[in-house]
């Protein structure tokens, strides 16, 4: 079991019904999955907007995951830090990490690097997911939580799981 | 610069009498105030922030249920997202109307002008691929909401408004208030 076939399984068992996204290169084999499932895909302009259709889901009495780049997740920060986190709108997601080990991109490092960080002064739990063979169950675990306590989870999705974007 | 401009509290009351079990999603400041004054329904999601998310939110309520969802969002609002246009007609929810009230003005900090006064909300929200309609009077607004109600897809209803002050309030709980609506969705 590959780690996305691990996400597509963790999303099918914890019932989520839309998946928002701005894609990433290691997200789009995992897209492509996701078309073949039941699940409901939402492609967004900008990524604060999945923090939108994910809660407005929620509203409908759906359940969401988000799919996108630490970069994207950086321009969800207003929409999770006054929307999702003060009304209690839970979702997960799963946010691939630019920034760490193997980035040639200055401009992928602040934030990619800061983003627990970032996440953790306003309150939203974050899992760093850096083996395949963890991803299913951390996955399941986390969704899971973020529904029984009203409030998002992120999984960053480290490049030692994703692979590396190869420039060197 | 137009001389005739519609009165934001008939039109909201004309939302809610030609759609009354419509699902409305209401931008923060004056769009929601004006809603929960004409009337505080269950049904009623106010933002309380996320300027720019508010058409977004109501995106996500249309593509989970059949009911109509209608969003009261504003000029400054909508030119703060406006990739969200383009979003929503992609999506295309025939359930989904959008109003933008548009006065012209970020009401609850002052009044300053937005950039709606240069910007053409209803020809970006067709170029962004919406079926777009725009009112300038009470009469007009009712006649184009009806309209956006029945067409067969996502539709934006610009109407021109005058900037308000309004005293009413919703609920400031806003856990209340998503709890009070998702039981009303899930009944």
């Amino acid at each position: 079991m590959t780690w996305r076939d691990e996400i597509v399984s963790a999303l099918a068992a914890t019932d989520i019904d839309v998946v928002a996204y701005l894609p990433d290169t290691p997200l789009g084999p995992l897209l492509d999955r996701l078309e073949e499932t039941d699940v409901r895909i939402v492609p967004v302009a900008r990524e604060e907007e999945a923090v939108g259709v994910l809660s407005g889901a929620w509203l409908a009495g759906e359940r969401g995951a988000l799919l996108c780049q630490s970069s994207g997740l950086a321009t969800a920060i207003n929409g999770l830090a006054s929307l999702a986190v003060p009304a209690g709108i839970p979702f997960v997601a799963f946010v691939t990490r630019r920034g760490g080990p193997g980035e040639f991109n200055r401009a992928q490092v602040p934030f990619g690097y800061a983003m627990e960080d970032v996440l953790d002064a306003i309150g939203i739990r974050t899992a760093s997911l850096s083996h395949p063979g963890d991803v299913e169950r951390y996955a399941e675990l986390a969704a899971e939580s973020a529904f029984a306590t009203d409030s998002p989870y992120v999984l960053i999705l480290e490049p030692t799981l994703t692979g590396v974007k190869d420039e060197f | 610069m137009s001389s005739e401009v519609a009165d934001q509290v008939a039109c909201t009351a004309a939302v809610l009498s030609k759609t009354p079990d419509a699902a409305v999603v209401s931008n923060l400041g004056v769009a929601s105030y004006v809603l929960a004054g004409v009337e505080d329904r269950p049904l009623n999601f106010y933002l309380w922030n996320s300027m720019g998310v508010t058409t977004a939110v109501g995106l996500g309520v249309a593509l989970g249920t059949d009911r109509q969802v209608t969003v009261l969002d504003g000029d400054g609002s909508t030119l703060m997202g406006l990739g969200a246009l383009a979003t929503v007609a992609e999506a295309d929810p025939p359930n989904l109307v959008i109003v933008v009230w548009d006065n012209r003005a970020f009401a609850t900090t002052g009044g300053q002008e937005t950039l709606s006064g240069t910007a053409d909300l209803a020809a970006i929200a067709a170029g962004a691929g919406l079926e777009a309609y725009e009112a300038e009077s009470d009469a007009a607004f009712e006649r184009r909401y009806a309209e956006a109600v029945a067409h067969d897809g996502a539709a934006v209803v610009v109407c021109r408004v005058e900037a308000i002050d309004p005293d009413s309030r919703p609920p400031a709980d806003y856990a209340h208030v998503k709890r009070r609506f998702r039981e009303a969705m899930t009944d």
